[in-house]
């Protein structure tokens, strides 16, 4: 009887959780219907006939081409990614394992700016890159990115948890505090800083306002700005826009499905220690 | 044993003898003296390539975003105009500054108890010891927090349409009114939050789960034997367990929510009639539409003056009890 009542419960949470998930199922049917049998009613689930013809004018197709802004978005938050862990160790670094004068003083500095939001700097970083006549290009989306409190604080914590014996061990063997740094603390590191490489990459694969503000030419457009001005075009052509929308949603998904395992261990290690 | 002493040194340990360095005797360059690994400047080099991004990027826009609320500035003019707290006395008396603060305070209220329980919901879910494929039920109920905004709020936009959608097809189906979600007053907001809770609970879900398998066993199965129920277990045992994570979250959550602006800007723009409007886009409208760089700088500062006040007192007040094993 017992039994039973389990086999009832994780049905009714399975049946949950894909109605949960079923957005995702109806953004990919949509996408693979014609144009013209994207809106009926009695609604069918499976297509009545599969094409991929929206997938096709979303890709090659030059009015609404998703290829570009997908590219831009990669890019960017490659650049953010690659440019924070490197200036984010170092500091993070000589804040956990080097002693300086104003050392507690600095860091209570960065840190106090957790409290920030950005939203406050909109205004004011917009001005200043205009003076450096850099709105409206790369720069303007990477460069404000770059300089996260979040990643000193995640980084300096994980290094203060390393044992000082190794780092002792290696002064002992002659070994300078640069090569410490990259062959000793950044390998012990690895959880820590892909946690914060995917923290990057979701806040920059995510960020909307910001890029709304800084550009404006479609050839420098992120996959979010794109993906509502296709929305602003008017008459808005429904499997078009799913198959954009999956183009942009599938590859991440099937991502997480990978690398759920160390996701999630790395949301964890940044969430709990914050 | 006395034999090794009196016998040579095996050819080895002469081997190895022979290959240790000398100690190196190096003439310091005046470069080394002033910046090499024992200097006082040494560990500022570390901290030079961040500090770089941080002064211009955060530190100099910190400070020169609040002068500039300080002005009246428009972006076609040149000058600034000294003008003190201007902006921000006049702020309480603009209809669209009052209907944004509004809406973003409700939105705040909406989603933060309910994103929170959800979320908690879900991780007690996945944290069921019977439960079989929890990978595949993890990946379906955590994975749309890793989609991009702008993606998830186009799909919903989809659903929630006023004439094919797909929720309106089974409100029909189920002979209940249809509703044209976004489009109306009370509801366009609320829509947002629906979506934006579909949207974000995985997250809040992992933070959760991991609590909740930090919790030692013991104390579940202490509770038991005292004849403790599964509600009181959870009550007494599970929750004041998770009050750091809670914490963590609740403070993560508030201030997200103060900040919404893309669901909105692409679901409702603000309407109907305002009734969705919120802060982020009243800044981003005055700044980047009207371009009154000054007026929008001051909304900013009320939006982190707030922020702040919330932080602080939820760090004070939630804070205060300690948990004990």
């Amino acid at each position: 009887m017992k039994k039973i009542n389990l086999a009832v419960i994780s049905a009714l949470i399975f049946a949950f959780a894909l109605i949960w998930f079923s957005p995702i199922l109806w953004m990919v049917s949509t996408s693979l219907k014609p144009e013209k049998y994207t809106i009926e009613w009695p609604i069918h689930w499976i297509p009545r006939s599969v094409t991929l013809e929206n997938y096709y004018s979303v890709i090659f197709e030059s009015v609404i081409n998703i290829f570009r802004p997908f590219f831009n978005s990669i890019f960017i938050a490659l650049a953010v990614i690659v440019l924070t862990l490197l200036t984010s160790s170092l500091a993070a670094y000589a804040f956990a394992q080097l002693r300086f004068k104003g050392q507690n003083v600095l860091f209570f500095l960065v840190i106090s700016t957790l409290m920030i939001p950005e939203e406050v700097l909109l205004v004011p970083r917009y001005l200043l890159l205009y003076k450096f006549q850099m709105i409206n290009s790369y720069n303007a989306l990477i460069l404000p990115m770059v300089a996260s409190p979040f990643g000193i604080f995640l980084l300096r914590q994980f290094f203060l948890g390393i044992p000082r014996d190794l780092q002792d061990a290696a002064r002992i063997d002659g070994c300078s505090k640069f090569r410490i740094y990259y062959q000793i603390i950044l390998p012990l590191s690895k959880p820590a800083l892909a946690a914060l490489a995917i923290f990057t990459f979701l806040a920059n694969w995510n960020s909307f306002t910001w890029p709304l503000i800084a550009i404006d030419s479609i050839e420098l457009m992120t996959v979010p700005i794109f993906l509502a001005t296709f929305h602003a075009f008017g008459v808005i052509m429904w499997g078009r826009l799913m198959a954009a929308v999956a183009c942009v949603t599938l590859p991440i998904l099937i991502f997480f499905c990978i690398a759920q395992r160390s996701i999630i261990k790395g949301i964890t290690l940044t969430g709990l220690k914050g | 044993m006395r034999g090794i002493f009196s016998s040579p040194p095996p050819s080895y340990l002469l081997k190895v003898r022979t290959l240790k360095a000398k100690p190196k005797t190096r003439i310091k360059t005046g470069l080394e003296k002033s910046i090499g690994e024992n200097s006082v400047f040494y560990p500022y080099l570390y901290l030079l390539p961040y500090a770089l991004f941080f002064l211009i990027f955060w530190v100099y826009p910190l400070f020169d975003g609040f002068y500039v609320s300080l002005c009246r500035y428009d972006f076609a003019e040149t000058q600034r105009t000294f003008i003190a707290f201007k902006h921000y006395i006049s702020l309480p008396f603009d209809h669209l500054f009052r209907a944004s603060l509004i809406n973003t305070f409700l939105f705040v209220l909406e989603t933060t108890p309910l994103i929170i329980g959800v979320g908690l919901a879900f991780a007690l879910l996945l944290n069921l010891p019977f439960l079989k494929g929890k990978i595949v039920l993890r990946v379906l109920l955590i994975s749309p927090f890793m989609l991009s905004m702008a993606a998830v709020c186009m799909t919903w936009e989809w659903i929630l349409g006023p004439q094919f959608g797909l929720l309106n097809y089974y409100f029909s189906q189920l002979r209940l009114p249809t509703q044209t979600w976004l489009l109306e007053r009370g509801w366009s907001l609320f829509a947002v939050v629906l979506t934006t809770l579909w949207w974000t609970v995985g997250f809040n879900t992992i933070l959760f789960l991991a609590g909740l398998q930090e919790i030692p066993d013991v104390l579940h199965e202490a509770a038991k034997i005292d004849g403790a129920g599964r509600w009181s277990n959870f009550w007494y045992i599970t929750l004041p367990c998770l009050r750091p994570v809670l914490l963590f979250i609740i403070v993560m959550q508030i201030i997200a929510s103060f900040k919404i602006f893309g669901q909105i800007f692409i679901m409702t723009g603000g309407g109907p009639a305002e009734s969705s409007r919120v802060m982020v886009q009243h800044i981003y409208e005055t700044g980047f539409q009207y371009y009154r760089m000054g007026e929008a700088s001051a909304i900013a500062w009320v939006l982190f003056v707030i922020i702040m006040v919330f932080t602080l007192a939820q760090f004070k007040v939630l804070s205060k009890q300690t948990i004990e094993y």
